[in-house]
């Protein structure tokens, strides 16, 4: 693979805005009610287990999680509601749901990278098998692994999970919280399948996060112990470089316009730091 | 007996008084003369058992202050002329008055040698006492319900051995009666004699015992009335009329000497132990195929937020009495029962206000949602398929991620 080159225009340690501050208290606020969440319902599934008896010893303990649960949700629903707004309303918002729009690049993306990890196809085509086939597609090499934009499809995934969880487990939540409204407009079964997809979906959430995502952005021998963005909000221009190429690449290019045009410096590019 | 005693009243003291006028011919065997040497406390046999007789403890007592003398019980006290008697009595045999009492305990276990290699004979004077009898309705009588535990317990807190074990009978102290009797001072509250009666006592095993299977309905309903009502009109009391030994009788549910208030946490009906009482039936495979009932009820409840709530303690949640009723539980079919569809708003209204016909649109705790509620099926399917499947794949890359690391390295 061709090694990127800033040419000057972008210092290895120059540093990018990637999470400005508006985002990262989002996310905060999604961590901690998530895990208030996660913490204060997933027993509910386990109601088998002895251990969980064990947490809810004392008295009230059950009605005391209820409560959390509750003020955990509101949480969230503010932070949903304050994203949504924040995502329509702002400039950034709006540039960043651009760049989260899942394409079919992602999806080759995807396979492009299992297929570079696993390295298969490249060991089939130095022996010389299937050669015509490889000449002839060189996708399925996978030679290179795949460049990402601003966000790669494992941060798509996530970011678009999030979404559709949150829609689902608040829509179903507010109607296991209110029984009675959800009665008068649905018969019991369907109350019945609010109450099992909130448990399966919060199932699927917790297990996603806890697997890819702690994978992803802490144990990764690439980022561990912690990817620190979601703290400081930065990137360095080396790590945007082995990251995030296509978005190097993209404000290499803007720069090298500027700098054609008039030479005017560096400050030109919206996703630089102050 | 009941004729006798105004009898007695009447007829003795005005016999007694002939005796007494003639007594200093008679050679000294009026009461004075006997507590002449009886009135020492420290009068005592060679074994050392004290031969006291307290003259106020006998004044007082029922045989005392009729004017029944020594001599009247200790009739073998008459065949002596010297005193000091030196020779040990005879027992007292109250049977020459109280007949009806004594046939009725021969009848009774206590009448009877029990099995063992020591078998204990249970005499007038266990219960009763000796010189010191009082009539039961007498606070201070050994037989009044007040004193009763104490007189049983005296004998089957630890000497007797019953199948029950020993000490089986003491858990009556921490019972809701005996709670009723010694704090609230409730006299009327049960007592040993109110379930299990006074001379004519039986094992629970015997059928004709008031503990027995057979008498215990109408045994705990001689106070709890509208309770027996309720019972005998619910589906439990109805098998229970045609001699079916499987249905619950109160004891089964309620416990026997500890029985506690509902609301007692203590309790094995407390709000959220209910569900583990009713399961030790309604989840037998034997019990559900014999009788064609519902199978997994424990399970099935558990699995609703009403049973996980309650088993992590919390007791507002509807445990299986909450819906079902208890003593008076019907089945569904039944237009009267609380689970019956028509009635399921009006039940789940007591704790969901304003529950309409849409409660009863749906299954609860059903055995199989596969048959009762296909789309929650569906949709519990989906998820499964898709949690194994995202997870798979996100293991895969992580697998995959991990092993290219290892091969550049």
């Amino acid at each position: 693979m061709k090694e990127l080159n800033g040419n000057g225009l972008i210092r290895n340690d120059e540093v990018f805005l990637r999470m400005n501050l508006a985002e990262r208290v989002q996310h905060i606020l999604l961590i901690v009610s998530f895990s208030v969440l996660v913490v204060t319902g997933l027993p509910l599934m386990f109601y088998e287990l002895r251990i969980l008896k064990s947490i809810f010893s004392f008295e009230k303990a059950f009605y005391y999680r209820g409560v959390l649960h509750r003020v955990a949700a509101i949480v969230l629903i503010v932070d949903m509601v304050w994203h949504s707004g924040y995502t329509i309303l702002t400039r950034r918002g709006r540039d960043n749901f651009r760049e989260m729009v899942p394409r079919l690049k992602d999806a080759l993306d995807a396979v492009s990278l299992f297929g570079y990890n696993v390295g298969l196809s490249r060991w089939l085509y130095r022996k010389g098998i299937l050669r015509a086939f490889f000449e002839r597609y060189p996708f399925w090499k996978f030679e290179n692994p795949p460049e990402y934009g601003r966000y790669n499809f494992v941060e798509k995934l996530e970011y678009l999970s999030v979404a559709w969880g949150s829609f689902i487990m608040i829509l179903s939540g507010f109607f296991m919280w209110n029984v009675g409204l959800s009665l008068k407009m649905f018969p019991l079964w369907v109350h019945d399948i609010f109450v099992i997809v909130h448990g399966y979906e919060a199932m699927l959430a917790f297990l996603a996060i806890i697997i890819w995502h702690m994978y992803n952005v802490h144990l990764n021998p690439e980022v561990f112990p912690m990817s620190k963005i979601w703290i400081n909000g930065k990137i360095t221009g080396h790590e945007l470089k082995t990251l995030h190429s296509l978005e190097y690449r993209k404000i290499l290019a803007e720069r090298q316009k500027a700098h054609g045009a008039g030479g005017a410096g560096t400050g030109l590019n919206p996703a630089q730091a102050p | 007996m009941k004729l006798r005693g105004p009898i007695l009243r009447l007829v003795l003291p005005a016999a007694l008084a002939v005796l007494w006028a003639a007594a200093p011919a008679l050679a000294g065997r009026s009461d004075d003369d006997c507590l002449t040497c009886h009135g020492d406390t420290g009068l005592k046999t060679e074994l050392g058992r004290s031969l006291f007789v307290d003259r106020a403890g006998f004044a007082a007592s029922i045989h005392g202050s009729t004017g029944i003398a020594c001599v009247d019980c200790h009739t073998d006290l008459k065949k002596f002329t010297d005193f000091p008697h030196s020779a040990k009595l005879e027992p007292v045999d109250c049977a020459s008055c109280h007949d009806a009492a004594a046939a009725a305990i021969h009848e009774s276990i206590h009448g009877r040698p029990h099995a063992g290699a020591a078998p204990i004979t249970v005499r007038c004077k266990d219960c009763h006492g000796t010189h010191d009898i009082r009539p039961a309705k007498d606070a201070q009588s050994h037989t009044s319900p007040m004193n009763i535990p104490d007189t049983c317990l005296s004998c089957h807190l630890e000497r007797v051995r019953t199948t029950l074990g020993p000490g089986y009978a003491g858990r009556y102290k921490q019972s809701v009666h005996f709670r009723a009797l010694s704090k609230a001072g409730l006299s009327f509250s049960a007592t040993c004699l109110s379930c299990h009666g006074g001379h004519s006592v039986q094992p629970m095993g015997d059928p004709q015992s008031k503990v027995s299977r057979r008498n215990i309905i109408p045994t705990c309903g001689t106070c709890h009335a509208g309770i027996e009502r309720d019972y005998l009109e619910g589906v439990h009391g109805k098998d229970y009329v045609k001699g079916s030994q499987d249905v619950p009788v109160c004891t089964d549910c309620h416990n026997e000497h500890d029985i506690q208030s509902p609301e007692d946490l203590d309790s094995g009906v407390y709000a959220t132990k209910v569900a583990a009482v009713c399961a030790r039936c309604h989840d037998d495979e034997s019990l559900a195929r014999q009788y064609g009932l519902l199978t997994s009820r424990l399970k099935t409840f558990s699995a609703s937020y009403h049973g996980t709530a309650s088993k992590f303690g919390e007791i507002k949640v509807a445990n299986c009495s909450s819906c079902h009723g208890h003593h008076g539980i019907r089945p569904s079919s039944d237009p009267l029962s609380s689970i019956n569809a028509a009635n399921l708003a009006a039940t789940c209204g007591t704790c969901h206000p304003g529950a309409g016909k849409n409660f009863s649109k749906g299954r609860i705790h059903v055995v199989s949602e596969k048959t009762e509620n296909r789309w929650a099926y569906t949709v519990k399917i989906i998820y499964i398929v898709i949690i194994g499947g995202l997870i798979s794949v996100f293991l895969a890359f992580i697998a995959a991620d991990l092993y290219r690391r290892m091969r550049i390295r």
